[in-house]
């Protein structure tokens, strides 16, 4: 037994000298601290900044995921889009190789509203027709006129809105939720996912006639109207899951046979855009970001050499000061975004894939843009002195509207961009 | 008769378990840290085995386990080990509040043996001067404008060790004289991080480094028999520049101090042995900016018991060489226990030790528990 104590004893004697060691105290400077400190130094590099340029072109309107809709003073932004052609005929049976004419009764039409305006009251979208022609180059001067033709349906969203909601059995098992719907038969589905508001026009055959001589094609454009300035954005086809849709109610009667037969079958639209007005300025000497087709702007820097002498970079902050305010309304809101350029082949530089900072730039606001990208440069700093030290300026999302951003360049040196850097010095290791 | 024990029992766990614990990072091999050290070249070690730093340190110059003098290796007939194990509590109180640190070091071990009939060589190492602490500050800067709250934590895990060669030889029934040569090597692992913890705009921000120590030394010392009980110890040792080098380049260099001392031991019977040891330390050569000065150091001891089973116990004061307000003073009492086994061919002494610090802002309060195995295989 004691052995047993003794062994045990010298063991504890062992852990107590062998557990691990806590030096860490609250320093009482400048007495009991050491002579040698973390020094901060926060500097403003007004000329790093150089060969900075701005090109067009990346994103057309026709590619981007959804399309701005607004009705302002200052701009007009109007979605338009042409369906797939519908089928004008159709087999008899499956197993018989002879068609029979296909009778359309009525169609509807989805639209999703991805961004909507909550402050515009009595909201309505108007649905207008187009003529086949409009393809990717029909500007807003080309499709004006035909928004000034008759409405082929118009729907007060707000209203729509407001109505009580729909939830029983059947209408669930219908349409897939809940719905709100108005005595014109228009259908709002709220998505339960991201909010986006499906719209449900129902179409006659006169509204959507099924033409023989257009194949059953169909253009449409949509214009946003409000009892004030509005602005909001619908899914295009890009986007997947939001484009719109149009489902096609038809009939036809089988060979041999005096009784019809009914179905139904989806479109999606083959072209989806939007025009607008007034169009994106040319890009010049400032740096554009933003617009249809978008804008980036691609910024190469300097690194200062007491940026490469530093031990640290703790934030990097890009200054630019705007041209002008971004035209148009608070809910145009947008981000710009770095990304690291890999490598430098000017417009056609490849770019990384994550985001080296981003900030919102709000229409209407002239104030200068701080965009954070502190990771970035202190990856050039620190990791790679030997990467490319550049990045492009994006706008996010890209070319859904006609919204874009402009700042002073280089080339004009009392606003030209800035680099505000803090770092850390060198630490004074070694000395007492 | 002496009846010699096998190793075997609880001598052997012990000396095992000892062992266990003492093999670790070499950059543990420091002594005892204190937040006096901070600003200056570090704290300087103290050169003691267990046996002397229960008995106040008084012992040093006789102890051949202890590295403080080379004349007292002469008395080594055998080829013998000893290192020196110590924890230590610390309890700080400053302007910032009071917190209690805690650290394990080797500070000393010593290998020692006969070549001669009349010489000895031995050697080994000890901590010169420690360099670990942790230093954690806040703060509140005004950058870009803003309040930007900041914390800082400057670690330092390292120190100055000396490497000694030293060889004593006895001229004569009443003399012994010795001489060694100190090679003063080391390291200290620096991180200094800055974190801005209300802040997610700035990065926090880790820097770090190795810095490596260089300088020399030599020491000679001499032993002297004044009748059967009295023996008196002089030494003297100097050292010469200490270099921080970073990545090869000198960063820092700085003047190291002339050290000498005596001793005095008195054993009036077989039972009992008293001792007495002053050193001087002319610190303040390092260098105004480190807030260097000249130390005393007194240490008075006795061991009271047969050889394989004394009791010790001491008293030490003095100063310590660092400080912005003067030298802060060092006080201390201790105590400890020895225990030889196999006969005589392995001993362990455990002590404990009190220290107090302090100057005029900062009172250090300092318990060590010591464990020290010596084998002579």
């Amino acid at each position: 037994m004691r052995r047993l104590v003794g062994t045990l004893g010298l063991l504890a004697t062992a852990l107590t000298l062998g557990c691990e060691e806590q030096l860490i105290a609250p320093g009482d400077c400048p007495d009991f601290c050491p002579n040698g400190q973390i020094v901060l130094v926060d500097t403003v590099f007004t000329t790093v900044i150089t060969r900075d340029s701005a090109y067009r072109g990346y994103v057309q309107a026709y590619q981007s995921g959804a399309a701005t809709a607004t009705n302002q003073p200052t701009a007009q932004s109007r979605p338009y889009f042409k369906l797939d052609p519908m089928f004008l005929r159709i087999r008899s049976t499956p197993s018989d190789s002879t068609t029979v004419p296909v009778i359309a009764d009525s169609a509807r039409l989805r639209l999703a509203i991805t961004r909507r305006d909550t402050t515009a009251p009595n909201l309505r979208l108007q649905i207008y027709a187009l003529p086949q022609t409009v393809d990717t180059l029909s500007t807003f001067a080309d499709l004006d006129p035909y928004f000034s033709g008759p409405i082929v349906d118009s729907v007060n969203v707000s209203d729509l809105r407001s109505r009580p909601l729909i939830g029983d059995t059947a209408t669930v098992r219908a349409w897939g939720d809940s719905i709100r719907t108005d005595s014109a038969g228009h259908v709002l589905v709220i998505s339960r996912t991201d909010a986006t508001w499906f719209i449900y026009f129902s179409l006659d055959t006169l509204q959507a006639p099924l033409a023989e001589p257009d194949s059953g094609r169909l253009a449409y454009g949509v214009k946003v109207v409000a009892d004030t300035a509005v602005s909001i954005t619908l899914g295009t086809n890009e986007s997947v899951s939001n484009g719109p849709v149009m489902e096609w109610f038809y009939h036809f009667t089988p060979k041999d046979s005096v009784n019809a037969k009914t179905d139904s079958t989806l479109r999606v639209p083959s072209l989806d855009s939007y025009v607008f007005d007034p169009p994106n300025a040319p890009i010049d000497s400032n740096l554009t970001v933003g617009g249809a087709p978008s804008a980036r702007s691609l910024i190469r820097v300097t690194i200062p050499p007491a940026l490469r002498d530093s031990i640290d970079v703790v934030r990097a902050t890009l200054i630019l000061v705007p041209v002008t305010p971004v035209n148009g309304m608070a809910s145009d809101s947008f981000y710009v975004v770095a990304r690291q350029v890999t490598t430098d082949l000017g417009a056609k530089s490849p770019l990384g894939n994550d985001a080296a900072g981003s900030v919102v730039i709000h229409p209407g606001v002239s104030d200068t843009v701080r965009l954070e990208i502190t990771d970035m440069v202190r990856s050039w700093v620190l990791l790679d002195t030997l990467s490319t030290t550049a990045f492009m300026l994006s706008q996010l999302p890209e070319a859904n509207s006609f919204t874009e951003a402009r700042f002073y360049s280089s080339l004009t040196p009392a606003f030209r961009p800035a680099l505000h850097v803090t770092f850390v010095r060198r630490f004074p290791f070694g000395r007492p | 008769m002496t009846t010699v024990r096998r190793l075997s029992g609880w001598a052997v766990r012990a000396a095992v378990i000892a062992v266990g614990v003492m093999v670790q990072p070499p950059n543990r091999l420091t002594a005892q840290d204190s937040q006096f050290g901070i600003q200056g070249l570090g704290t300087p070690g103290k050169q003691e085995s267990v046996r002397s730093r229960s008995a106040g340190g008084a012992f040093a110059a006789f102890d051949a386990s202890s590295p403080l003098m080379d004349a007292n290796l002469a008395d080594i007939r055998r080829l013998s080990g000893s290192i020196t194990g110590a924890t230590s509590w610390r309890d700080v109180a400053a302007d910032s509040g009071q917190v209690t640190l805690r650290g394990t070091r080797f500070p000393a071990l010593v290998i020692a043996g006969p070549i001669l009939r009349r010489l000895s060589i031995g050697g080994g190492f000890s901590t010169y001067l420690d360099r670990s602490y942790g230093i954690t500050t806040r703060d509140t800067l005004i950058i870009r404008g803003d309040s930007v709250p900041v914390a800082d934590q400057i670690t330092n895990d390292g120190g100055v060790t000396d490497v000694r060669v030293a060889a004593g030889i006895r001229v004569g029934r009443a003399l012994a004289i010795g001489a060694g040569i100190h090679m003063l090597t080391g390291s200290s692992r620096i991180v200094a991080k800055r974190v801005f913890p209300d802040s997610g705009d700035y990065r926090p921000t880790t820097s770090r480094d190795e810095v490596a120590y260089e300088g020399f030394g030599a020491s000679v010392s001499a032993l002297l028999d004044v009748g059967r009980d009295l023996r008196l110890a002089g030494w003297y040792r100097n050292d010469s520049k200490l270099r921080a080098d970073l990545g090869g380049r000198t960063v820092a260099e700085n003047d190291l101090p002339v050290s000498y001392g005596g001793a005095l031991l008195w054993s009036p019977g077989n039972q009992v042995v008293f001792a007495g040891s002053t050193q001087w330390h002319t610190w303040s050569v390092a260098g105004a900016g480190v807030n260097a000065h000249d130390t005393f150091n007194w240490s008075l001891g006795a061991e009271i018991g047969s050889v394989g089973s004394p009791f010790r116990l001491g008293l030490r004061g003095g100063q310590m060489p660092f400080g912005a307000h003067g030298a802060p003073t060092e006080t201390g009492a201790s105590a400890g226990l020895g225990r030889q086994f196999a006969g005589g061919r392995g001993r362990i002494d455990i002590g404990i030790g009190r220290l107090v610090r302090k100057d005029d802002r900062l009172t250090e309060k300092v318990w060590t528990i010591l464990l020290g195995v010596s084998v002579r295989p």
